[in-house]
């Protein structure tokens, strides 16, 4: 076609190809580009073959790589020749050169309309095809119509249709309002009744996106998508050219089973069968064999169908039968299927109750680190990671160390970051942690960041009883013949804290292990050598009675770095010479570091930052929330004062937030009674998540600017008079200060009213504790589990949970055990039954004890009224008759709402259905309307229907009238009430302002407060 | 979504380019490059699938297949299915080689204008628009033929569509 008679356009290729070398090229571009230019620049005598030919030539230079700022007029301008070939050509080459912002775009707006109104079917196509693949806001403004009438018309062929199908989605993309979400429901069901499996693949493709925006319009698709699996995969209803290798349009089947998962559930029992009896005949018909591209189309099936069952969570049954499958695949040939199935068994983590399963296939797993192809490699080590848990954390560690010899270098340090970060999360015990890191620094130093050993450091300085075991092993790797600078520096590290720990073992008098540290001296850089000056005047220090010939050397070492070019050795050699002089002073200056604030792991954080694979993180972190590990649960990001406001009103809402300043250490005052350097009036300057290391050694090598020398002189000083005790750290540090409270982790305000909507997640979270809990409802009871994690590596004592449970609940919590070990967390069962409709809220009491502080809180627990709705939509015949029947008050109220939120009326449909309020479109005629509907259930009532109509005003979005209905007074009270709080304003800022502190003691005080 | 399809052959040169979010030329490039990297390393029988996030963004995935001298590569998100991916690369090739029968990479090269015409019938704005090859080579005739006849007055000839199923 193109290539008849464009002899130009094949001479112009055939000479790039022969260019010898990249210079060349250019050069032949160069002259080319200018060729073009200059015709275009005379136009006079371009014919429209010209124009065709050169801008062809255009785009091929685009796709070599070269800009062309040019002759993009000219691409737009044969948008609107008269006859099909240029036309063509003008359409294809603007799509591929100019973006959707491009101001010539619009110039060629009108036409391109002109050609999707037109009766030229062709044309038609050709329009579609440039504004589904280019078109922008403004195209969806004003073309949004006419596509969708070509797309419904019955008179268009499916040519044209699928076309338009997948314009639109472009244009509801650029801009969700032109697809009116009440109206489409109906013609997408429509829509996918099609026969034509050209259009229902496009039309699949809109419906995935419409569903995926909102799927809660589209209920009544649902069906019909299983009618579509039903139609491909049972009845093999499908013509012949739409068979690929035996198997009825894999591609649908595919999109069709995608389209499903943005449902959360299917509710309808015979659905649900129908589609469990497809997805069955998929998981058990599909067999591996020898035809690559039928073992593809048959896997894509197959993978999306399992996809499918995760996301149904259906019966344990059909899972185990998923992750046999799954395990099965791990172990064939075909590599394409061995990586989809170790990365769906990395998602099947989501799915509690088959951890187990899939651990029996950890020695496979194990294998697949061994696979030639790397991207294999990647996912058997996501898989690993996120497999591992206590119970086989040292299998898999101890694989990963082994593999980390002989792993490829681009893997490595993700690799030793891994294996890091599960030593620390489930290290059965603390000197297994010790062992691993130093094999990793061993074996891999070069990607084992600071991070990792400074993290080494906490735990051994934080733990006594793994100080002697610690400082022995890194005598022990200091013993071979080469170690990595990274190993010198946590064993001098470790050396200097605790080798006076080994003093009766052989080889560890003060002199061997000096002698064995500063034989690595002359092989490390700066920051180490400061690290072993201070690693010097520590042993110096430990070495009682003194040894006058140790003594001389390490001064003589002191004495050399005194004129050391660099600032910090220099000052440390300085300060520890003069330090060391003064005999008694220095034991106390120089005493063993005092342990550390409990703080997030910077790893994992890190670990989090740099995670690329953000779908298997996000199943660990769901696991790591829904599971019970003994880890450090990984904390939510967001900075805690995100929104200031509503932070501040959480902090007045629950009345105890404000008596904690007395109850709690904070970490600025730990280390303030630590480093006595930070005790000064000013207030302290570091970030809480400043380099920790930085805090550890800041006593011992004072900083340099002028200022702070008197700083340290009162460090001296004060050292003299002996370490502080902490109620003297405590009257130093200033009164009331904001800081000094244990603060939680994110707006606890927040979390209640996010959990409120869903039932499981993170309730509270401090630096200490974290609170998790899960929620299942079921008419009117529901249980809980609560999750009570210890984030510490000291155990919580004194754990007390006591429910405060409002008169209307009836509240049983199982036992709560006293004491949570260190890293562990305890599950609690918490079993609520509704007696009768009310918005009070019940209350959990929490306190434990951290060290010598109570901590207390009291949090809201999220039963709320919605959460004993059961969705139920109503059709117009069972609708009318009932809100007919309930006549008026206190049956029916009615209320009009002021001050109510600004939110689109599809925002607001969402909003009730996330409170289980079902909106049932169509059952009012006005569009500015909302009914929704729902059964409440308690067990005063038993199940209740509530109808609820909603009427807006378009022109004042501000106000509406809300009519609630249902055949008890107190509920439909009730109810209105529940709404409106939702409607009017943020939850969170409706509340009350500050209130006087009430007696904690007195929960119905308290829960009058609370309200 | 498709976010970029593109062909290139063993020696890294660019044969088929089609970004379905646009991109600046030099960015293009700059990820042609980094593909290549990465396919030319990559041993025989091995998996078709390669890590993406560093070039493309979390979520994205990149799946290959070599088919003599050229590369086929597509881009997406992970609202797509790898193995389906690779049948609509099947579905693309099976239909190069019914327009050019028999295509090898001289034809791509010289006829890149019909390339991109041929995967405007099977790819639109990121989302697949036909995975039947027949019907794509069908629709493919159709405007070779209008393009020989301009004035035709017979705008669609009858075969690119039938009227079955409606």
């Amino acid at each position: 076609m193109a290539l008849s008679g464009m002899r130009g356009l094949s001479v112009f290729i055939s000479e790039i190809r022969n260019c010898q070398n990249k210079e060349q090229e250019r050069l032949r571009v160069d002259k080319e580009l200018g060729n073009i230019r200059t015709r275009f620049k005379n136009e006079k005598g371009l014919t429209p073959y010209d124009k065709k030919k050169y801008v062809w030539k255009m785009l091929y230079i685009f796709m070599l790589g070269y800009d062309v700022d040019f002759g993009h007029m000219e691409a737009v301008s044969l948008i609107s020749a008269p006859k099909y070939p240029e036309k063509q050509v003008g359409y294809l080459v603007t799509s591929c050169l100019l973006n959707e912002n491009h101001d010539f775009l619009r110039l060629a707006i009108n036409t391109v309309r002109n050609d999707i109104i037109g009766r030229n079917e062709t044309f038609q196509c050709l329009a579609l095809t440039l504004v589904g693949n280019i078109g922008g806001r403004e195209f969806a403004e004003s073309l949004a119509p006419d596509v969708q009438k070509l797309l419904i018309s019955s008179s268009c062929r499916p040519l044209v249709r699928k076309k338009a199908a997948l314009c639109l989605l472009r244009l509801f993309r650029k801009n969700p309002d032109v697809v009116n979400v009440d109206g489409w429901s109906d013609r997408m069901t429509q829509l996918l009744d099609e026969r034509n499996l050209g259009v229902l693949t496009s039309s699949m493709s809109l419906f995935v996106a419409l569903v995926s925006n909102n799927h809660e319009a589209y209920w009544s698709c649902l069906p019909k998508c299983v009618k579509v699996l039903e139609r491909l995969a049972r009845n093999h209803d499908v013509p012949q050219e739409y068979t690929y290798y035996g198997i009825p349009s894999p591609w649908l089947q595919v999109k069709t089973m995608r389209a499903l998962q943005y449902f959360p559930t299917v509710e309808d029992p015979n659905t649900r069968r129908s589609l469990f009896e497809v997805l069955q005949r998929v998981l058990m018909g599909t067999d591996v064999v020898k035809n690559v591209n039928k073992n593809n189309a048959s896997h894509a099936v197959l993978f999306e169908a399992l996809a499918l069952v995760m996301h149904l969570d259906a019966e344990k049954e059909m899972m185990s039968q998923c992750v046999a499958l799954l395990g099965k695949f791990i172990a064939v040939r075909e590599p394409n299927i061995r990586y989809l199935g170790l990365e769906n068994m990395t998602r099947m983590l989501m799915v509690t109750d088959v951890q187990d399963i899939i651990k029996r296939h950890q020695a496979q797993i194990i294998t697949s680190l061994k696979d030639p192809d790397i991207s294999i490699r990647r996912r058997a080590l996501d898989l690993l990671y996120g497999m591992c848990d206590v119970s086989n954390a040292k299998d898999i560690v101890e694989e990963l160390l082994q593999y980390l010899g002989t792993a490829d270098f681009t893997m490595r340090e993700e690799l030793a970051l891994k294996a890091a970060i599960l030593a620390e999360k489930f290290a059965p015990d603390l000197s297994w942690y010790v062992d691993v890191i130093l094999q990793l620094i061993d074996k891999a130093g070069d990607f084992v960041s600071d991070d990792i050993w400074f993290r080494v450091v906490q735990f051994v300085t934080n733990n006594e009883d793994l100080q002697p075991y610690a400082a022995l092993k890194a005598r022990e790797y200091l013993d071979k013949p080469a170690i990595h600078e990274t190993m010198v520096k946590v064993s001098a590290y470790l050396l200097g804290e605790y080798s006076h720990l080994l003093a009766r073992r052989p080889g560890c008098t003060p002199k061997e292990i000096f002698g064995i540290i500063h034989e690595k001296l002359p092989t490390v850089s700066t920051p180490t050598i400061s690290i072993l000056l201070s690693t010097y005047a520590k042993i110096l220090m430990h070495s009682q009675p003194p040894d006058p010939e140790l003594q001389n050397q390490i001064w003589a070492i002191f004495s050399k770095y005194e004129s050391c070019i660099d600032a910090e050795i220099q000052q440390r050699a300085v300060e520890y010479l003069t330090l060391s002089r003064k005999g008694a002073a220095l034991m106390d200056i120089l005493a063993e570091m005092p342990k550390f604030p409990e703080r997030e792991s910077s790893l994992i954080k890190k670990a989090e930052d740099t995670e690329a694979d953000t779908a298997e993180l996000s199943a660990i972190k769901l696991r790591a929330q829904q599971q019970a590990s003994t880890a450090l649960v990984v904390t939510d990001q967001r900075p805690a004062n995100e929104s200031p406001q509503v932070s501040q009103l959480a902090m007045v809402k629950i009345p105890s937030m404000n008596n904690m300043e007395n109850n709690s250490v904070d970490q600025e005052l730990t280390q303030a009674n630590g480093i006595l350097g930070e005790v000064e009036p000013q207030p302290p300057t570091h970030a809480p998540d400043a380099d920790i290391l930085g805090d550890l050694l800041s006593p011992l090598a004072i900083e340099g600017p002028p200022g702070v020398s008197a700083k340290s002189e009162h460090n001296i000083v004060s050292g003299i008079e002996g370490p502080l005790s902490e109620d003297d750290a405590l009257a130093l540090a200033p009164v009331g200060e904001q800081d000094n409270v244990v603060k939680p982790i994110g707006d606890v305000a927040e979390r209640f009213h996010a959990l409120c909507l869903k039932d499981s997640g993170v309730l509270y979270e401090d630096p200490y504790v974290q609170i998790g809990i899960k929620a299942e409802w079921r008419a009117h009871q529901g249980s809980f589990v609560l999750f009570l994690g210890n984030k510490t590596t000291s155990s919580l004592v004194s754990v007390q949970a006591v429910i405060l449970p409002p008169s209307h609940l009836k509240l049983v919590l199982s036992s709560v055990p006293e004491i949570i070990p260190p890293r562990a967390q305890v599950q609690c069962p918490l079993e609520v039954e509704n007696i009768r409709p009310s918005r009070d809220v019940a209350v959990l009491d929490f306190s434990y004890k951290f060290g010598t502080n109570m901590v207390n809180n009291k949090l809201r627990l999220p039963a709320v009224l919605n959460k004993f709705f059961q969705p139920t939509p109503v059709s117009a015949e069972e609708f009318f008759p009932q809100w007919r029947l309930l006549a008026g008050p206190p049956l029916k109220l009615q209320e009009v709402v002021r001050g109510v939120r600004p939110m689109s009326l599809g925002e607001m449909a969402n909003l009730l259905n996330s409170l289980r309020l079902v909106v049932c479109p169509g059952l009012d005629p006005n569009a500015s309307n909302l009914v929704a509907t729902t059964t409440f259930y308690s067990e005063s009532t038993r199940a209740l229907l509530c109808l609820v109509r909603i009427e807006t005003d378009p022109a004042d979005r501000s106000q509406l009238r809300m009519t609630v209905a249902s055949r008890d007074p107190t509920l439909t009270f009730e109810l209105k009430e529940f709404i409106k709080e939702h409607l009017v304003s943020i939850p969170t800022a409706s509340r009350p302002p500050p209130q006087p502190q009430i007696a904690a003691s007195d929960p119905g005080a308290l829960l009058a407060g609370l309200l | 979504m498709i976010r970029a399809v593109i062909v290139m052959n063993d020696q890294g040169k660019p044969r088929l380019v089609k970004f379905y979010e646009h991109q600046p030329v030099e960015k293009q490039q700059e990820i042609i490059r980094s593909i290549y990297g990465v396919l030319c390393s990559r041993a025989e029988n091995v998996s078709n699938f390669v890590q993406a996030d560093s070039t493309f963004g979390p979520d994205t995935r990149l799946v290959y297949k070599t088919f003599a001298t050229l590369y086929f590569i597509v881009i997406f998100d992970d609202s797509e299915n790898e193995l389906a991916i690779l049948d609509l690369m099947q579905v693309f090739v099976e239909t190069l080689d019914k327009c050019f029968s028999n295509v090898c990479e001289l034809d791509i090269v010289f006829n890149f204008n019909k390339v991109h015409t041929i995967l405007d019938e099977i790819i639109l704005g990121g989302q697949v628009i036909e995975m039947s090859s027949s019907e794509v080579v069908k629709a493919v005739d159709g405007i070779s033929w209008l393009e020989k006849n301009p004035n035709s007055i017979i705008r669609v000839p009858k075969s690119i569509s039938g009227w079955q199923g409606r």
